[in-house]
């Protein structure tokens, strides 16, 4: 025999080595489909919504540096255009003195010169918005108008005085040109005004659609993050609420990609897998408390096929020449039949202690309490109490695992031994239940009952009113455990000194193609924990 | 020679009854046995016995009920109780009640003949063929020299 290696539950023998196996086999295979998703992760879904966010608002910070470089020009240019309006307005007014006066001819050229300066000064500026065709627009008027104040002055300086039509001509020309250039330049002031308010309301029009863009965007984010957590969550508050109510059943991937929900699924996987051979050991070891109450019963018995036994065997060894070879032989087969009878007595409890993997099976509810019974038998004679099983018939079918159900049963009656008076009785009944798709196995006894205050604590672990040594108080905590796990219940009503009824519910089996694969049962409306 | 010893023996194992009766019986006893205490306890009521063996643990009626029975009868009734492991308790209760003698299970018929034998030294009648018997049993094992 191989020794059980050290970090294995010591009480799990060689009968579970394939179903061990098995279940390992299954939990590799949920953590490679956990695994061998993309990974898209959280902190990336994080990162990804800030950089849409940032790319936005960089967006947002460039438009507004174009369009307040834009408006820096513009005003620019409107200073510019403005003084040099002012110098061509000077001008004229200098060629209004001269016309009337014939004075100040030499103020308005430098005006004009003044003005030209401006032009030629800013050229750059000037290009930058009105394009490099702007000097084809304001330079030649500018120009022609110079030329004209000149031709004028040295028509002066000839004639000496006023009159003639030529100077008369002269004199309507520079007006003309004078006022054209003017309405020109100041066109293009208003022109360019009102091109100045629209960059304005356009970075203030920026500005608000871009706010509102951006909060679209966080929102966006905030709700695409909000569900998915909330989601995970929430899914997660499902899993603990499950596996408190003592369904082990692995978390399965859900989503097509893997991210931190999924480190958390494969911890919580590893949990479920400790608690589940936590579980297989405590309810190994409670089984073995069990056989050790049986034990008593069960040596009390043994005690009269050996009696028998003994007997015979003393008075054949006393009596043998005496007896007539008939009476030999009956007294052998005596010894036979009684040794037959000591090797049943304990191999009953024998086969009840060996540890089975746990396997799913077609059951006989009332055969499996029959033998239920039978196990508890010596201890019901012992203490000379009286059992009954009934059975409805054509129950529907229930699958589980008989070995864990007959611990569940054994566990309910032997509660119901310790409560009852001696030559008390004790009933067992099968039915289906109330609710549809259930069957229904009740154990009443008629003993001391459970007073209301304890009712509630009943099925936690380690709840006892037994003294020290006599109960453990795991006994109804490992049953529901069991009995959670096959989809069922266990309920109790009792009133203090009325006895109690101990109902375990389990489903009925409808879709048995599904248990082949080690799954437990899942019934039609299984219970919500 | 003296009237025969009256002693009843109840268990529900008929093996026991089946067993013990001829050994009684070749002790020189008029034994009768019984299954079924119920049917004892009528057979009590209709005659004495000096001495009545009774397994503790059985069905309808325990050996406690057909010691109180006895005692009630007869009081000079030695009752001799069968017992068995886990009815140690059960057996102080007895004592308390009046059982004379205990017999724990599994035994000889040597237990039995000697319980028996003692029953009668206490009631004080003779029993020269348990005397012999047991003379003779003494020698048997010494001869046999079996060690234990
Ligand atoms: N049929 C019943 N009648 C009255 N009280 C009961 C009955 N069944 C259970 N109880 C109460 O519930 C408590 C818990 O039962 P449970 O089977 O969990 O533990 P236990 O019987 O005390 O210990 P163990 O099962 O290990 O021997 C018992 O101590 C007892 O007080
Ligand atoms: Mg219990």
């Amino acid at each position: 025999m191989t020794s059980i290696p050290q970090n294995q539950p010591p009480a799990v023998g060689a009968g579970g080595q394939a179903e061990r196996t098995r279940l390992a086999e299954r939990a590799e295979g949920i953590r490679r489909a956990l695994v061998e998703r993309p990974r898209f992760s959280l902190r990336l879904q994080m990162y990804l919504g800030f950089l849409a966010a940032f790319i936005l608002s960089a967006g947002v910070a460039v438009a507004l540096v174009y369009n307040f470089h834009d408006m820096e020009n513009k005003i620019r240019f409107l200073e510019i255009v403005n003084d040099y309006v002012m110098e061509v307005e000077q001008a004229r007014r200098f060629e209004k003195n001269f016309l009337l006066y014939g004075s100040n001819l030499s103020d308005a050229l430098d005006s004009v010169f003044q003005a030209e300066q401006i032009l030629t000064r800013n050229a750059g500026e000037l290009a930058a918005v009105m394009g490099p065709g702007w000097s084809q627009v304001m330079l030649p008027k500018l120009r022609g108008y110079q030329a004209l104040l000149e031709r004028l002055g040295r028509l002066q300086g000839a004639a000496g005085a006023q009159g003639g039509p030529a100077r008369q001509d002269l004199q309507a020309r520079v007006r003309k040109e004078g006022q054209e250039m003017v309405s020109a330049a100041l066109a293009l002031l208003s022109k360019e005004k009102a091109s100045l308010s629209t960059t304005t309301r356009r970075s203030r029009q920026i500005l608000i659609y871009s706010l509102a863009l951006l909060l679209v965007v966080l929102v966006l984010n905030a709700y695409l993050l909000g569900i998915r957590m909330l989601g995970s969550i929430n899914r997660f508050g499902e899993y603990a609420n499950r596996i408190a109510a003592g369904d082990y059943t692995p978390i399965t991937p859900s989503r097509r990609y893997r991210d931190e929900f999924t480190d958390l699924a494969l911890a919580i996987n590893a949990m479920i897998q400790e608690l589940e051979n936590r579980e297989a050991v405590l309810i190994q070891s409670h089984k073995m408390r069990a056989v050790g109450t049986l034990t008593s019963g069960v040596a009390h018995e043994l005690n009269n096929p050996l009696n028998n036994i003994t007997l015979t065997a003393h008075v054949l060894q006393e009596d043998y020449a005496g007896l007539s070879d008939a009476e030999r032989q009956e007294m052998i087969a005596d010894v036979v039949q009684e040794a037959g009878r000591a090797k049943k007595i304990i191999s009953n409890l024998l086969d009840f202690a060996r540890e089975t993997g746990s396997q799913l099976e077609p059951l006989d509810l009332p055969h499996l309490l029959q033998e239920t019974i039978d196990l508890a038998a010596n201890q019901i004679k012992l203490l000379g109490i009286k059992i009954q099983l009934q059975s409805s018939d054509n129950l529907p079918r229930v699958h589980g695992d008989s070995q864990q159900l007959r611990q569940v049963f054994l566990n309910l009656i032997l509660n119901a031994i310790d409560a009852s008076a001696k030559g008390g009785k004790i009933q067992v009944i099968v039915v289906p239940a109330d609710e549809p798709n259930y069957v229904a196995v009740k154990v009443i006894d008629f003993g001391s009952g459970i007073p209301a205050h304890i009712l509630p604590s009943l099925f936690d672990p380690f709840f006892t009113t037994k003294g020290r040594g006599k109960g453990t108080g795991l006994g109804l905590s490992v049953s529901q455990g069991i009995v959670a796990k096959h989809g069922g219940r266990i309920m109790v009503s009792s009133q203090a000194g009325q006895g109690a009824t101990f109902t375990v519910v389990l489903p009925v089996t409808t879709i048995p193609a599904e248990l082949g694969e080690g799954r437990h049962p899942e019934p039609a409306n299984r219970a919500k924990a | 020679m003296s009237t025969p010893l009256r002693v009843m023996l109840i268990d529900d194992e008929p093996i026991v009854g089946k067993r013990l009766g001829p050994v009684l019986e070749k002790m020189g006893c008029q034994t009768e046995t019984f299954v079924e205490p119920a049917v004892a306890l009528n057979r009590l009521a209709e005659q004495e016995f000096d001495v009545v063996v009774t397994d503790i643990r059985m069905e309808e009626v325990d050996g406690i009920g057909v010691l109180e029975r006895v005692k009630a009868l007869s009081p000079r009734t030695k009752v001799i109780m069968i017992t068995g492991y886990a009815t140690l308790e059960v057996a102080h209760e007895a004592l308390a009640k009046g059982a004379f003698d205990f017999i724990a299970k599994p035994f000889e018929p040597r237990d039995m003949r000697q319980a028996v034998a003692k029953a009668a030294e206490a009631l004080g009648l003779q029993m020269p063929e348990a005397a012999a018997l047991m003379v003779e049993e003494i020698l048997l094992t010494e001869e046999s020299g079996l060690p234990e």
